[in-house]
């Protein structure tokens, strides 16, 4: 008996290990017009997601973006996101009406938070699912960003290269911390 | 089941409320832990040159920048030439990036015929949080396209070429404000006086401060270190601007040194601004991705 109990004090430890995350977390973003599309990856996306709480939070750092052209790279860090003064983009949130994530299958969920890119931050809900698979919990989630939303400038001469909003993927395989 | 140890049980409520309650503010600290990836500090300067001299900036992998500069005449020429517009002297030169840090280049200018040919390697860039400066090789060879002045004594062509070799250190201090020192040595196969230097020291300086995110001020001098050249050549001194427009960065300028290959504007600048013997001039940079990246 004694020993149970000296186990069950130390289990919360091991019960509350509902953490998963990375490091690696994949983010994509397309920008679609007419006359051109650009679109970038980061595979540095850090994600954290509490299955106790419900809560999520992701940073990602802007110069972590790759392009397809050296200079689009360039361009976006300097004269859009101004990396310099605003290093990374950053979501937290809280699941909403969250159970228990299934040992197996695909769960739609809805998450509330604060999202913060360029320094502005907006209040807004996301769709996502996650899976279980194996140790692994999977993230995905798409969205749309408003460039406007987040203060970030388009000059009138690339208003027609550039999309008003922006099309983001996020995929994720989480491990237990 | 009666407890005989209800001490340890509130015990276990106690650590079970805690831990929750622990959970919830710890999961922000995940991001503390995380190792910031070592990164190049990148966009020192606009464009590969900063006004004459080249910069640490060298195009991505397979980017092809296309220059186009003008040198206009004396400004001082006043309204019958334009303040110099009538007269231009041009350049125009490709530079290719072979990779993300090696830039190969041609160039050919209107003076004196000079087809030039160059290499600049980025050896060691500033990084974010580490290295606070970085280090970028120069070399180009310089090739006069003159016609012999004596076409019947026996002529060299060795005799044509002058090389200059350069260390750019630089430094972006935060975002608007990069810097960069630069010594060159120039050496003259031929010079037009029997006895004068071949090799030629100069130390150079610059910046560049940004005023908006695509605009930005220019400044570069380069010192000739005190060697027996001809007396009549002086100091380079650059002002200007550049302003970035997408695809197009365009540098407009005012300075003493027409020439715009190194051997030119670094030793043989032969007018002065105390004597307002100055030319304005542009850099017309457009760059176009000609290769894979990856």
């Amino acid at each position: 008996m004694k020993h149970i109990l000296l186990l069950l004090a130390f289990l919360p430890a091991a019960i509350f290990a509902q953490q998963f995350v990375t490091r690696e977390g994949n983010v994509h973003f397309l920008s679609e017009t007419p006359i051109e599309d650009i679109e970038a990856t980061s595979s540095e996306a850090s994600v954290i997601l509490d299955l106790e709480t419900g809560r999520v939070a992701v940073q990602v750092p802007i110069l972590s973006f790759h392009f397809e052209k050296a200079l689009m790279e360039e361009h976006f860090n300097e004269n859009y996101m101004e990396s310099g003064t605003y290093p990374k983009a950053k979501f937290t949130g809280t699941l909403r009406d969250f159970g228990a994530l299934p040992e197996s299958g695909a769960v739609e969920v809805m998450v509330d938070g604060s999202f913060e890119v360029h320094g502005v931050s907006v209040d807004r809900p996301f769709n996502g699912t996650l899976e279980r698979k194996g140790d692994e919990v999977m993230l995905i989630c798409r969205f749309d960003v408003r460039t406007e939303d987040h203060e970030i400038p388009i000059p009138a001469v690339v208003r027609d290269n550039i999309a008003e909003v922006i099309a983001v993927d996020i995929k994720a395989s989480l491990v237990a911390r | 089941m009666k407890c005989r140890y209800p001490q340890v049980l509130l015990l276990c409520c106690a650590l079970y409320t805690a831990v929750a309650g622990v959970a919830q503010d710890d999961m922000m600290d995940f991001f503390d832990e995380v190792d910031e990836q070592a990164r190049p500090v990148t966009a020192v300067f606009k464009s590969q040159r900063l006004i004459n001299v080249h910069t640490c900036e060298t195009p991505g992998k397979g980017e092809m920048n296309f220059v186009i500069a003008h040198r206009f005449g004396r400004i001082s020429d006043g309204a019958y030439a334009l303040w110099g517009l009538d007269n231009a002297s041009m350049r125009m030169a490709f530079e290719y990036g072979l990779s993300d840090r090696v830039m190969l280049s041609v160039g050919r200018s209107t003076f004196e015929k000079t087809f030039e040919g160059g290499v600049k390697v980025r050896a060691l860039e500033q990084m974010e949080g580490g290295r606070p400066f970085g280090l970028t090789f120069y070399s180009v060879t310089m090739a006069n396209g003159l016609r012999w002045a004596d076409p019947e004594r026996e002529n060299y062509f060795s005799s044509r070429l002058s090389f200059a070799h350069q260390a750019i250190l630089t430094r972006k201090f935060d975002d608007k404000l990069s810097v960069l020192l630069v010594p060159s040595l120039i050496h003259r196969n031929l010079v037009d006086v029997p006895g004068r230097a071949h090799d030629v020291a100069t130390l150079g300086g610059g910046f560049r401060y940004k005023i908006s995110n695509r605009t930005t001020v220019n400044a570069e001098y380069h010192y000739l270190l005190p060697r027996p050249i001809q007396d009549e050549w002086h100091n380079s001194l650059s002002l200007g601007i550049d302003i970035e427009t997408g695809g197009h960065v365009f540098q407009l300028h005012v300075t003493n040194s027409r020439g715009m290959f190194e051997r030119s504007f670094l030793t043989e600048t032969p007018d002065r601004w105390q004597d307002g013997e100055l030319y304005f001039g542009f850099n017309l940079n457009r760059v176009f991705q000609v290769g894979d990246r990856r």
